[in-house]
Order: structure tokens, then C-alpha cells, then sequence
């Protein structure tokens, strides 16, 4: 029998999608990080522009899309050069009001248009059916419009060459998740692209592991009991709510940082070093500290460009926590055109503007504290209500994400309670219901274990596992390998974040 | 830029340094030496070479849990896509290990032909092929040990030819063909075929095989590709292997209890009909202990339904199947297999029915002489006939029912595969135009005799009084 490359081709390319947990991708991936090292280091990044754009348009409902990406990189590589070329401050802020209008506008048309046009009741804008956003429309939007503020305040060169500039916007590991990249760190990386390690790819390569081992065997398994109970939370008992809510908190965490752990080890693979997304955010001992390890690409980019233009923390007290909550609104927002996001965000912006006004206060009374004297229950303490913290804001995320209504779930969680057994007996009885192998629960909560374990202290897991003996790190490649293999949920490939 | 432009100068912009700052003084530039551009490409060369090798070592290393991986979904294989469906599998399996299998009314005995075909580890000596009507040729009559009956219910022309065609594609093919030629093999009327054949499988074998021209299209390999390299496939397949392996009851993909079961007990003792492990069939011992009479009733119950069976219209033989019957011959002949031919009889009470009846049979009636006469052209043995008075010694007891001759009658007419390859060999084979069978009950004297049945009374007044009794 012989082979064909129709076959084979047909045989990779079953779904229309080039998902990132697929083989596809995979074999896509490979045959990329390949001819990358095979050629010369100067041809490198107009290759890997290529292959972003290929990687954007292989899905045929991104292809008529293509020019949105190619119209947020030239227009905001032109506004770029034409603030740092020329010294009219009139025109550099035209120029960065114009890259400023487009971005935010594209967001606008392909985010918001309906969320708008339902607001307005359907008198200045129609609601249009299946508008489709571009593949990473608010990664490479923001990541574009960093550089142009970056550019015109003086934080970044001007990027002469378009190609370079294009490879930034559209680096395909970025693409689906993020993390938003800045100019200035990945600059010097596409400029001089770095010579073959195996260190780094054997490194890059565990970590996309790792990523999808925490993506395919726990975020995806989790999700079959979260959207049981989110997919009819009228039925749902109070413990199952509360259960399901805390789950939701780690599915999320493991999806999201699976794919920033995949983007970043084949970032890592091709040469390239991005942005930690993700420091052991449940290891926070504030509200505030939780956000300065969640998601840090976004978190930072509304930093650096809303929150200090509005002033920040050097205004007056009140414009300060106006500020925060502003900033954490655009985060909602950012998240969609949803009330839900926006509520999430207003209560995350509320809790985070509380707990800088009673800083002080607390940290007064935290001297009063005798418990507080012995400093593991103290940080156990802070862990535990930072965490409670944002699983009781995470409810809004998750209603959104399943369209349930948030205050019911509220309301409901208080119900239903049977004692510790009782209320166990359901939690477990509706696991196992929603169709995970009995086998499974003792396998994520190992699994969690592992991951919180190995990530403990805000380590890098690339850098962490070449430092083993090999016999150890092989055995963690088969490890994590065979838990893929065996416990995986396949079929569930799209991330949660991939919608943003 | 104008002297009195209010915009600030720039700030310079930062110049990213990747190496610590230099101290020392600037000094003079020696002139680099200018690099030797091949030798420059050799060094990228080496170096691209040593790196892959390592990488593409490292990487093997993993390939066992890909490997792994395959195998096991290729050999659990829970929905059937490359062994075969889990219940055939399971009857084809305990065939090989030598047992015989309960519940044959219910087997795909399709499907267990087509697994057997692919997993019998080595090429038996001889196969049996053709309908139900060849199911009593086993070990014992035919004399080989390594003998295996491909025959199948209701087999049409396409089943038999693939059924060998099937050997012969996994590289198995036999050296004895034993073909059970029942009429409508020459008849090209879709009446005449079985909508349980392989249709796909038997254009292959004429396009491939014979060069006949079909709508066969090669089958896109590609989904079982991807089942085979799917892991949610092989999770599949692990949680089947749990819940099955060591049980002494095993169940379908969905479940279900699969119920064939090695047949506990002696063989000709059992109450239901049994699939032997040399392919043949056993009926329930009430079945093959009938009387003469409830033999006849049964024959004479068939006399109505006889076009039913693939005959319906059967007015004169295809040139078409003709052309194809002796296709299948050379081929088979030319994989180096010695074929041959038997004609099962029918009881002696539904023949002699036909033969009042000539017009309606015309097709019938002309297939073994036409067989006779081309078996003698071809040097081809043959064996038995269709017309029961052409057997000697043939009993009405040598049935089941109208159709199915048993073993003892089949050993009436045919010696037993040695014996005719002694015979070939020695070019002794009995001579297929001897024998002249009934084609009308006004052939002569000889027909009339052989119109009577074994009572001695007439085919058509019997059939009448059959009828009354009815």
C-alpha cells in the first residue's frame, strides 16, 4: 500500500481548525522549529512571519480576517515610525491618537458592536449576526498599540524594518492566549535570532508539556463537572455551587497558564523568551498581589498604559482608588461584551480599591492579632481569604462564560447544605454523574498537587526540570506523557481565554 | 527644525545591550580576517547536522509511548476498525484456539469468514467455499486435517469468489479449492444476489484481480488512520481492556454480552446448531435426527420457495456469470490452487418436483451439464450432482431438508480430497460427461423411473397430496 501526501495531509488535517493541542499543530510546530534552525539566522524571523500568518489563515473563517491583522501592523508600524521620525509633537499625537482610534476601534466593531448596538436599543447601530473576531484579536491589537505608546514615549525605538515589526504582532505562539508581548523585550530577539541550544528547546519542549498535560488531563476534566453545574445552576445545591466555583478557579488557572506554558515553550523552542504570564497567583497573600501574578501580560499592559496615564497612585487618594477600579472595568471589558465581565470587574476593582484604603488600618490591627504571630498561620490565613476572595468574584466570570445569572447563584449557594457529609455525598455523587472516570478525582487532586508543587515559588518549569538528573527528568517526560495519553479529555480543545 | 518649535528634543533611545558594558578603551580595530565562505557553510553544516542528529535522538526516545499507544488500539480495537467486529473476532478467536462456538444463528458469518481470513496464521490446505448448502464438508469427509469451510448462508457468486480472494490478498492461499457450485453462481439477475455480500470487496477482486471494469474506488484509508492515532480512541480501548480482560464473559463496545461461547460438552449432543472450528456447521441434534418423513415434509415445504432462493427468474445462464465462473478457475489455477468443483443435491422429493415443473426452471436445468461439460473441457474433477439419482446410494436420510445434503451423503459422492489429487495426478478422474441428469420427466425411460421419488411415487402426485396435507 502506498502513502500519499493527499493522505497524509488529509489524515493531519481533519478539522478546519488548527488547534493548539491538535497533532496538527504539533507536526506543524515541528516541521517549523525545523526549517527555523536549518536556516541562516538573518532568514530566520521572515520565515517565522510567515508561518504566523499561515498559522492565522489556515482556519478558513480567519482567511477573509487576515487583512484586519495586516492593517493593525501597518498602520500602527507607519503611526510608529512617523512618531519617532518626526519632532511636531502635533503630528507624533496624531499619529498616536490614529494608531490609538484604530486599535481600539477594531476592538470596538469586532468586541463590542453588538453589546453597543443592543445598548442603544437598535437606533444608531444594528446588532449583526455572526460578526467572527479575528484569531488573537486582543493580543495582537494591544500588543500593536503598546509599541506606539512605547514609541512615543520614548520607551522604544522606532522599528525600521516593517517584517520584524509584523513578526511581533503576529508570532504565532502568541496568537491564541497571549501573553501580550512588547516591543522592547522581544526586539532584540527577532533581531538577532538565536543560535541552535538543545538546552533551551529539551526545555521548551517540557514545557509545552506541561502546559498541555495541565490544559488535557485537569483544566478539561474539571470542565466537565464545572459546566454541569454552571450549565443549570437552578438545579444545583449550595455545596455543588461552592464546589463548582472553586473548581472553576483551577480549571481556569490550568487552562490559561497551559496555553501560556505551551506558547512560551515554543516560543522558548524557536529562540524566543516571552513574558511569564502566571506567578503562583494562588500563593498571593493580598488581593492586590493576586493581580500582580495573574495573568501578568494583561494586568501589567493596563498598568503601564491606563492606570499611570491616569496617575496612578501620585494623585489624590480618591482618583487613586477611582483609578484602580477604572483600570480593573477595562479588564472586564477587555474580557468581553458582557455586563458580567464588566460587574467582575468592577468587584474585582472594588475589593482591590478597599484593600489599598485599609492597608494601613490592617496592617495596624494585624499587630493585635496574637494568631498572627506565628507567620505560617498567618500566610496560610492570607492565602486562604485571597483566594475566597476571587473565587467569590470568579462567579461573575464563570455565568458569563456559561450564561447563567450570577446573583442567582449567589443566592442559591447558601441553600442545600446537609452537613459536611451530607454535603460532600453531593458533591462527589454529581462528579462521578458528570461523567468523570472513576479513576479521575484521586488523579487531579495528584495532579493539582504536582503542579502547585512544581510551580511553588514562582519557579520555571523549563529551567527547574534541566536542572534534574536524567533519570528524573526522563521519567518526568514519561510521566506526564502517559498521564496525557491515559487521562486526557480529548475533544475539548479550544481555551478559555482563546475567545478574548 | 525651527529655533522657536516648543517640542522638547527626544530623548535619545535606549540602546539595548545584550553583553555587560564595555570598559576599556576603544582600541584600533585589527582588520578580521576574512572567513572562508564554504568553510563558513561546512561549519553551519557540521553543526546543524550534530544538533539534529541529537535532537532527533532525544525525540526517538518518546516514540515508544507513541508506539505503545498504536498497538494497543490496534489490537484491543474495541470498535472493530481494524480486527474486526468484537463478536466475530471473539468466535474466529476460539475457532483458532480449536473450539467449537455455540449460538450460530446469530454469527456475521461473513464477518467470521473475512477475520478468519486475516488472522488464521498459516494457509490451511484446503477451504470449502460456497452456501450453506457446503457447510457439512469438514475434516473428516474431506479427509484434511488442515481444512477450513469458508461457506457461508445464503452465498452468492460475489461470496464465494471473495471468500478466496480474501486468502489469497492476506497471502494465504490454499492448495485445494472446494467449490460447492450452487445454480444461481451462473444466474446475473440482482435476484441472484445476496444482499449480505461484500459488494465493495467483490469489485476490488474484479477490478484488480480479473480486470473487470466497476465503480470500485480505493477505500480512504485516512479515518482508520486517525482512529489509530487517536488517543481518545486508545483511552477507549484501555477502558475496555479493563473491564473485559480475564472475564469469562466479554461484551460488544456498547456493553452488551457477547454470547458465543466455546461449546461446553460433546459436540453432537447439543440442543442448538454449533459453528465447528474447522468452519463447519452442526446442526441441533433434533435437526439431523429427523425422520425420513418430517426430511420430506421439509423438502416438500421447499418445493414452493425453491426460486425463491436467488432463482427468481431464472430463465437461461449469464454469459456474463459464465465468463466470470471461468475468470475465477484460471485465477485461482494460476495462484497455484487445484479446484475443485461439487454439485450438492438437492433431496430427491423437491428434484423430482422441479422436474415437473421444467419451464419454470429453465435456468435450473441447464447449469449442470453446462458445469459437466465444462469440468471435462478443463480437465477440472468434479463431483455429486445436482439430480440425487445420480448418486449411488444416496438416502432420503442423506438430508436435513430439501437443500442441505449431510455428511453421510456427501461422503456417498465425494472420495475425499487425497483421493482426487491422487486421481488427477494419475488422470483418473471420473469422467463429469458420464453422468446425465434429469431435465425433464420426458427424457425417457430413465427419467421416468428417476421421477419417482423414494417411495416410488411420482414427484407430482406426491407434491399434490404434500399440498392436501398442508
Amino acid at each position: 500500500m502506498t502513502i500519499t501526501w493527499e493522505q497524509i495531509l488529509a489524515f493531519l488535517s481533519g478539522d478546519q481548525t488548527m488547534a493548539i493541542t491538535s497533532l496538527l499543530f504539533i507536526v506543524f510546530f515541528a516541521a517549523t522549529a525545523l526549517v527555523h534552525y536549518a536556516l541562516p539566522r538573518i532568514a530566520r524571523p521572515y520565515f517565522l512571519l510567515a508561518v504566523s500568518y499561515a498559522f492565522f489563515c489556515y482556519d478558513p473563517a480567519n482567511r477573509p480576517l487576515v487583512w484586519v491583522l495586516l492593517g493593525a501592523t501597518v498602520v500602527t508600524w507607519l503611526c510608529g515610525l512617523v512618531i519617532g521620525r518626526v519632532r511636531i509633537k502635533a503630528v507624533r499625537i496624531i499619529a498616536l491618537l490614529a494608531a490609538i482610534l484604530g486599535g481600539v476601534g477594531v476592538l470596538i466593531y469586532y468586541k463590542y458592536w453588538n453589546l453597543l448596538a443592543d445598548s442603544l436599543g437598535g437606533s444608531l447601530l444594528s446588532h449583526r449576526d455572526n460578526l467572527l473576531a479575528p484569531l488573537g484579536l486582543s493580543y495582537f491589537t494591544f500588543a500593536a498599540l503598546s509599541y506606539t505608546v512605547d514609541v512615543y514615549k520614548h520607551r522604544c525605538r522606532v522599528e525600521t524594518n516593517p517584517f520584524h515589526y509584523a513578526l511581533f504582532v503576529s508570532f504565532f505562539p502568541t496568537l491564541i492566549n497571549g501573553p501580550i508581548e512588547r516591543y522592547p523585550q522581544l526586539r532584540p530577539q527577532i533581531q538577532k535570532s538565536r543560535r541552535f541550544s538543545y538546552n533551551r528547546c529539551a526545555g521548551g519542549a517540557f514545557r509545552m508539556l506541561w502546559g498541555y498535560t495541565k490544559k488535557m488531563v485537569i483544566a478539561d476534566n474539571l470542565s466537565h463537572y464545572v459546566s454541569v453545574v454552571y450549565g443549570d445552576p437552578a438545579g444545583m445545591s449550595g455545596p455543588n455551587l461552592v464546589a463548582a466555583t472553586v473548581l472553576f478557579a483551577v480549571q481556569l488557572y490550568m487552562d490559561f497558564s497551559g496555553c501560556c506554558d505551551i506558547a512560551l515553550g515554543a516560543a522558548r523552542i524557536l529562540g524566543y523568551d516571552l513574558i511569564e504570564n502566571f506567578q503562583a497567583p494562588f500563593e498571593s497573600r493580598s488581593f492586590s498581589d493576586f493581580w500582580r501574578r495573574w495573568h501578568i501580560s494583561m494586568t501589567g499592559w493596563f498598568r503601564d498604559y491606563v492606570y499611570f496615564s491616569l496617575g496612578g497612585s501620585r494623585c489624590a487618594p480618591w482618583r487613586h482608588y477611582l483609578n484602580i477600579v477604572i483600570v480593573f472595568l477595562c479588564s472586564g471589558l477587555w474580557h468581553g461584551a458582557d455586563w458580567r465581565y464588566l460587574v467582575w470587574g468592577l468587584a474585582c476593582g472594588l475589593i482591590s480599591a478597599i484593600g489599598a484604603l485599609t492597608a494601613k488600618s490592617r496592617r495596624r490591627l494585624d499587630r493585635y492579632n496574637l494568631l498572627y504571630r506565628a507567620s505560617w498561620f498567618k500566610s496560610l490565613w492570607q492565602i486562604f481569604c485571597t483566594n475566597i476572595l476571587f473565587c467569590f468574584t470568579l462567579v461573575f466570570f464563570a455565568s458569563a462564560l456559561y450564561n447563567a445569572d450570577p446573583f442567582a447563584i449567589y443566592a442559591s449557594m447558601l441553600q442545600g447544605w446537609q452537613g459536611l457529609a451530607g454535603s460532600w455525598h453531593q458533591i462527589t455523587a454529581l462528579i462521578y454523574d458528570s461523567g468523570i472516570d472513576g479513576r479521575l478525582p484521586v488523579v487531579l487532586w495528584f495532579g493539582c498537587f504536582v503542579v502547585f508543587a512544581v510551580e511553588h515559588t514562582r519557579q520555571n518549569v523549563s529551567a527547574w526540570v534541566r536542572k534534574q538528573v536524567w533519570p528524573l527528568r526522563w521519567t518526568l517526560y514519561y510521566t506526564a506523557a502517559a498521564a496525557i495519553l491515559f487521562f486526557a479529555a480529548f475533544g475539548q480543545s479550544a481555551f478559555i481565554y482563546q475567545q478574548y | 527644525m525651527p529655533a522657536n518649535t516648543p517640542a522638547p528634543i527626544p530623548t535619545p533611545p535606549v540602546k539595548i545591550r545584550r553583553g555587560a558594558a564595555k570598559t576599556q578603551p576603544a582600541r584600533h580595530r585589527r582588520k578580521q580576517k576574512r572567513r572562508n565562505p564554504i568553510l563558513w557553510f561546512l561549519q553551519g553544516l557540521v553543526r546543524r547536522l550534530f544538533f539534529g542528529t541529537k535532537t532527533a535522538f532525544k525525540c526517538l526516545l518518546l516514540v515508544p509511548i507513541l508506539v505503545f499507544m498504536v498497538a494497543f488500539s490496534y489490537n484491543v480495537d474495541r470498535s472493530g476498525l481494524f480486527q474486526g467486529a468484537l463478536a466475530p473476532r471473539r468466535i474466529v478467536d476460539l475457532m483458532l484456539e480449536g473450539y467449537d462456538v455455540t449460538n450460530f444463528e446469530q454469527m456475521d458469518e461473513r464477518q467470521v469468514v473475512q477475520l478468519y481470513a486475516q488472522d488464521v496464521p498459516e494457509a490451511p490446505e484446503a477451504i470449502g467455499i460456497g452456501s450453506s448448502r457446503v457447510l457439512q464438508f469438514n475434516r473428516e469427509n474431506t479427509g484434511v486435517e488442515s481444512f477450513f469451510n469458508m461457506g457461508v448462508t445464503g452465498a452468492d457468486v460475489r461470496d464465494n469468489m471473495t471468500s478466496y480472494y480474501k486468502m489469497v490478498s492476506y497471502g494465504k492461499t490454499p492448495q485445494v479449492l472446494i467449490w460447492s457450485l450452487d445454480p444461481w453462481v451462473f444466474y446475473g439477475s440482482e435476484a441472484a444476489f445476496d444482499s449480505r455480500a461484500d459488494a465493495d470487496l467483490y469489485n476490488e477482486f474484479l477490478t484488480k484481480v480479473l480486470n473487470v471494469p466497476t465503480d470500485y474506488e480505493e477505500p480512504d484509508k485516512v479515518e482508520l488512520w486517525r482512529a489509530l492515532a487517536d488517543p481518545a480512541y486508545f483511552q477507549g480501548n484501555v477502558d475496555y481492556y479493563v473491564k473485559n480482560h480475564g472475564q469469562a464473559t466479554v461484551t460488544d463496545d456498547e456493553g452488551n454480552t457477547i454470547e458465543f461461547n466455546p461449546v461446553q460438552g460433546d459436540p453432537y449432543e447439543q440442543t442448538t446448531t454449533i459453528k465447528r472450528s474447522d468452519g463447519s456447521v452442526l446442526y441441533d441434534v433434533a435437526f439431523r435426527t429427523q425422520t425420513a418423513d418430517q426430511i420430506r415434509t421439509l423438502a416438500a415445504e421447499a418445493c414452493m420457495s425453491f426460486n425463491s432462493v436467488h432463482m427468481e427468474g431464472f430463465d437461461a445462464m449469464s454469459e456474463t456469470q459464465m465468463q466470470a465462473f471461468d475468470s475465477f478457475i484460471q485465477y485461482a489455477q494460476s495462484q497455484g490452487t487445484t479446484v475443485i468443483l461439487v454439485l450438492s443435491p438437492w433431496h430427491p422429493y423437491l428434484y423430482g418436483y422441479l422436474l415437473t415443473e421444467p419451464d419454470n426452471h429453465k435456468g435450473f436445468f441447464q447449469v449442470e451439464n453446462w458445469v459437466r461439460q465444462y469440468a471435462a473441457d478443463h480437465n477440472i474433477p468434479l463431483y455429486g450432482s445436482y439430480d440425487p439419482e445420480c448418486i449411488e446410494g444416496l438416502q432420503e436420510t442423506d438430508f436435513f431438508d430439501g437443500l442441505h445434503c449431510s455428511g453421510t451423503g456427501i461422503e456417498r459422492f465425494f472420495p475425499g480430497v487425497p483421493q482426487v489429487l491422487q486421481d488427477l495426478q494419475n488422470n483418473t478422474l471420473p469422467d463429469p460427461l458420464a453422468v446425465h441428469p434429469r431435465t425433464s420427466l420426458d427424457t425417457g425411460t430413465t427419467d421416468e423411473e428417476t421421477a419417482e421419488t423414494g417411495d416410488g411415487e411420482p414427484a407430482a402426485e406426491s407434491s399434490a397430496d404434500s399440498t392436501q396435507e398442508e
